[in-house]
């Protein structure tokens, strides 16, 4: 057969009409499955506290009725929740700024060449690989009214015993977790605006510098609008993780004293695991859904990087 | 006619015999005996994670195992997961658990749910109701049944003891110091006044080397303590007739600010002191008295300090020079304990029941209530009057008199329909009285907290509870 027919005899083979539908339609049969169970893994658990959150389920009660807007109508007049949700905030709003400060300096400090960096950046990072359970225990042994290192160098200053309370005054718990939060995660911001700050147009800098302008105008002018995509999706990530505490907080303080640092995460866990109110857990775990999603969204609008 | 004597009497002695052998036979040859027909099987249990589990893992799993040949699986579960996994595994009805370890406080959820098999036909059955009488009458009549059904075999004698050093309290010159100043001798505390007498007065004769006392402030400890004084100066938790909460009254008030009070001589932190922190300082020497669960006693005399499983625990600087009292005013709390139970979704009940009938009898549980590297007490008569335990150390008849006059006199853990509420709001507002918050306003906050949770699960539902549960011999001081 020559090539010419060859070419005839192809045409005539024209795909039929499910052919050419099958065709068309190939690439998404191909992804399908992968987003089938995307959607089982994701959405299902989400639907399903959705559904759960308008039943009456208890883990000590047998009735699971549905009703209705109930548990979403005790959201408002559960006065515990809200006072965890501003307990949330007060961390979020001392810590993230305090995370983006130290790491930032700290950036600053590493960004010029210099002998051992590579070492002292890898040592430095090391609080962000430890889990958040284990920094919060070892904090709380750094607290220890005893045997604690913070208390003995406190004491050497003072020339006197200082026996502070960490987890237990309502004067200390906050700096407590904060000092603990900010020692474990500055470094994830320090990363962050490391490399961020060494993608500045250097040519930029050395203009700048030629042209005799200050150091902060420098930062205000060229720097912090180069790096300003990092900061808020450093602060973005950081923010979100504040707001779901839990880990740090468990392990130092228990929400204590009494509920005073409770946090809207640990607040979840207790309502969830601790006092069995099922239905009512997934009303709150939509209530942060919201929120997150609100603030999420806002934060990305206001940064422009919704597009 | 004949015939019919003959046959008759030949039954009567059929049944004679049949019942003098089982006469012979103890509850723990009986589960024995009638537990080798499941021999192959696997039972499940759900046990305390750490040093209570090794009971079943390493004594009485594999005994059980070389008796019957049922195999025993231990699920072991940290305390504050046990009834979160029993109900779970209820409510999804996998069946997974065969045999529970229950806090009889979670009784009323846990039957009325009916996730615990209700046990009366198999004591019956298998000839257990004799044995249970030897059960301490404090755990029996109070931690056994609800709404009038066995659902648990009371398997842990947890009472709070007070723990003091003879040594101090026997030295000639303290003893003259102090009745100098009070007027009374210096022995162990009958009341709260007396205890704070004594404990400031070692504190400052001794401080900082030995602290008058030490306990362990955080939770779940507190609220038991609360729990006992509130209820032995006279307080009532709930109005009976409305189920309004009474703990914010004048009895809540003293008591709080005297818990408070004493802090100031005990060491310093103690507010931050947990179960091992004021185990350490009493067996080091640090603290002259504290209260708390009976393996403290057993620790300070040194019993099990070979063990490796008890490695953890500090040598015992005192052992031999600590005494054992009930605690002021004399009525302690019993403070948590263990039921064994059967889950109603098991697929073995039968061998379920058998294996825990068998670790509960008489011959069995003095084994296990003597294994120096678990934590349960001992619990029946038979277990205090044991020569071998009572030769255990020298202290050891003392220890044991003690825990037994304890558990006649115990107060009943309050128990309610989702009791774990209550103890929450409970060991928050203790939490919040070391922080130093207003001792009135925490107690009426606890109280707003208890009216609350009341109305959530139902007044006359919680009235039905409370009524049955106040009516119980331990509940209040009569």
């Amino acid at each position: 057969m020559t090539l010419s027919a060859s070419f005839k005899a192809a045409e005539q083979r024209r795909p039929s009409r499910f052919g050419r539908m099958l065709e068309d339609r190939l690439p998404y049969l191909i992804v399908a499955p992968a987003i089938l169970i995307l959607l089982l893994v994701g959405l299902f658990p989400l639907i399903y506290s959705l559904i759960v959150s308008f039943q009456r389920i208890t883990m000590t009660e047998n009735d699971t009725s549905f009703v209705g807007l109930l548990n979403y109508a005790e959201l408002f007049r559960d006065t515990r929740l809200w006072a965890s949700l501003g307990h949330t905030t007060i961390i979020t709003a001392i810590a993230l700024p305090l995370e983006l400060l130290v790491g930032f300096l700290m950036a600053q400090l590493f960004i010029d060449r210099m002998p051992g960096r590579q070492i002292f950046v890898a040592l430095l990072v090391l609080p962000t690989v430890i889990s958040p359970i284990v920094a919060g225990a070892t904090w709380r042994l750094m607290f220890d009214v005893r045997f604690g290192p913070i208390g003995q160098i406190l004491s050497f200053f003072a020339g006197e015993p200082v026996r502070i309370l960490w987890t237990v005054n309502p004067s200390y718990v906050y700096p407590a977790i904060i000092i603990c939060e900010v020692w474990q995660w500055s470094p994830f911001m320090f990363l962050l605006l490391l490399a961020a700050l060494s993608n500045v147009d250097q040519s930029q800098l050395e203009a700048a510098e030629i042209d005799g302008a200050s150091y902060l105008r420098v930062l205000r002018a060229i720097v912090l609008p180069a790096i300003a995509p990092v900061i808020a999706v450093a602060c973005l990530i950081r923010g979100l993780d504040l707001v779901r505490i839990f880990d740090i907080i468990w392990a130092l303080t228990e929400g204590g004293p009494g509920s005073m640092t409770e946090t809207i995460s640990l607040y979840t866990y207790v309502q969830g695991f601790s006092q069995f109110e099922t239905s009512y857990t997934a009303a709150i775990s939509f209530l942060v859904i919201a929120l997150l999603t609100l603030i999420t969204t806002l934060v990305l609008k206001r940064m422009e990087l919704a597009r | 006619m004949n015939f019919r004597r003959v046959a008759g009497a030949a039954a009567l002695l059929a049944l004679t015999t049949a019942a003098a052998q089982a006469a012979d036979k103890d509850a723990a040859d009986t589960a024995v005996e009638a537990a080798k027909k499941y021999a192959g099987t696997t039972i499940s249990i759900v046990w305390e994670a750490g040093l209570q589990s090794l009971d079943p893992l390493n004594y009485s799993g594999p005994q059980w195992e070389k008796l019957t040949g049922i195999k025993v699986k231990v699920v072991e579960v940290p305390t504050d997961q046990m009834f979160t996994k029993i109900m779970q595994d209820f409510k999804s009805g996998a069946g997974a658990y065969d045999a529970l370890n229950v806090i009889p406080s979670w009784m009323p959820d846990l039957a009325r749910a009916g996730a615990l098999e209700p046990l009366d036909k198999y004591v019956d059955k298998f000839g257990y109701r004799d044995e249970l009488q030897d059960v301490a009458a404090a755990y029996r009549d109070n931690q056994m049944q609800y709404d009038g059904k066995i659902y648990g075999f009371p398997d842990d004698g947890d009472v709070m003891l007070l723990y003091y050093r003879k040594d101090i309290f026997d030295d000639p010159k303290m003893k003259d110091a102090f009745k100098a100043k009070f007027g009374y001798e210096l022995a162990p505390p009958t009341d709260w006044k007396q205890f704070d007498e004594i404990g400031q007065f070692i504190t400052d004769k001794m401080a900082p080397k030995v602290y008058g006392a030490g306990f362990f402030r955080t939770a779940p400890y507190p609220q038991y303590m609360f729990q006992e004084r509130f209820r032995m100066e006279g307080g009532k938790f709930f109005n009976a007739d409305t189920m309004k909460a009474a703990v914010n009254g004048e009895v809540g008030l003293k008591v709080f600010k005297q818990m408070l009070a004493e802090n100031k001589f005990m060491p310093p932190g103690v507010e931050q002191w947990n179960f091992v922190d004021n185990l350490a300082a009493f067996l080091q020497g640090t603290t002259a008295m504290t209260i708390s669960w009976p393996p403290y006693g057993r620790w300070a005399a040194g019993y099990g300090s070979g063990e490796e499983a008890l490695k953890w625990v500090p040598k015992s600087q005192v052992a031999g020079k600590v005494g054992y009292a009930l605690t002021p005013l004399g009525r302690p709390e019993l403070g948590v304990g263990f039921d064994l139970s059967v889950s109603a979704t098991s697929k073995n009940k039968e061998a379920a029941y058998l294996f825990i009938q068998w670790l509960n009898s008489k011959k069995t549980s003095l084994e296990r209530v003597q294994l120096p590297y678990t934590l349960r007490d001992p619990f029946r008569l038979s277990h205090y009057a044991s020569e071998k335990y009572r030769a255990l150390w020298p202290d050891a008849p003392a220890y044991l008199d003690t825990i037994k006059t304890s558990g006649e006199k115990g107060l009943l853990d309050l128990s309610l329909l989702q009791q774990d509420k209550y103890d929450e709001a409970m060991t928050k507002a203790i939490s919040s009285l070391w922080a130093g918050e207003d001792p009135k306003a925490i107690l009426d906050r606890m109280a707003q907290q208890f009216d609350a949770i009341t109305e959530k699960v139902g007044i006359e539902n919680q009235k039905a509870v409370y009524k049955v549960w106040a009516a119980k011999p331990g509940a209040y001081p009569q």
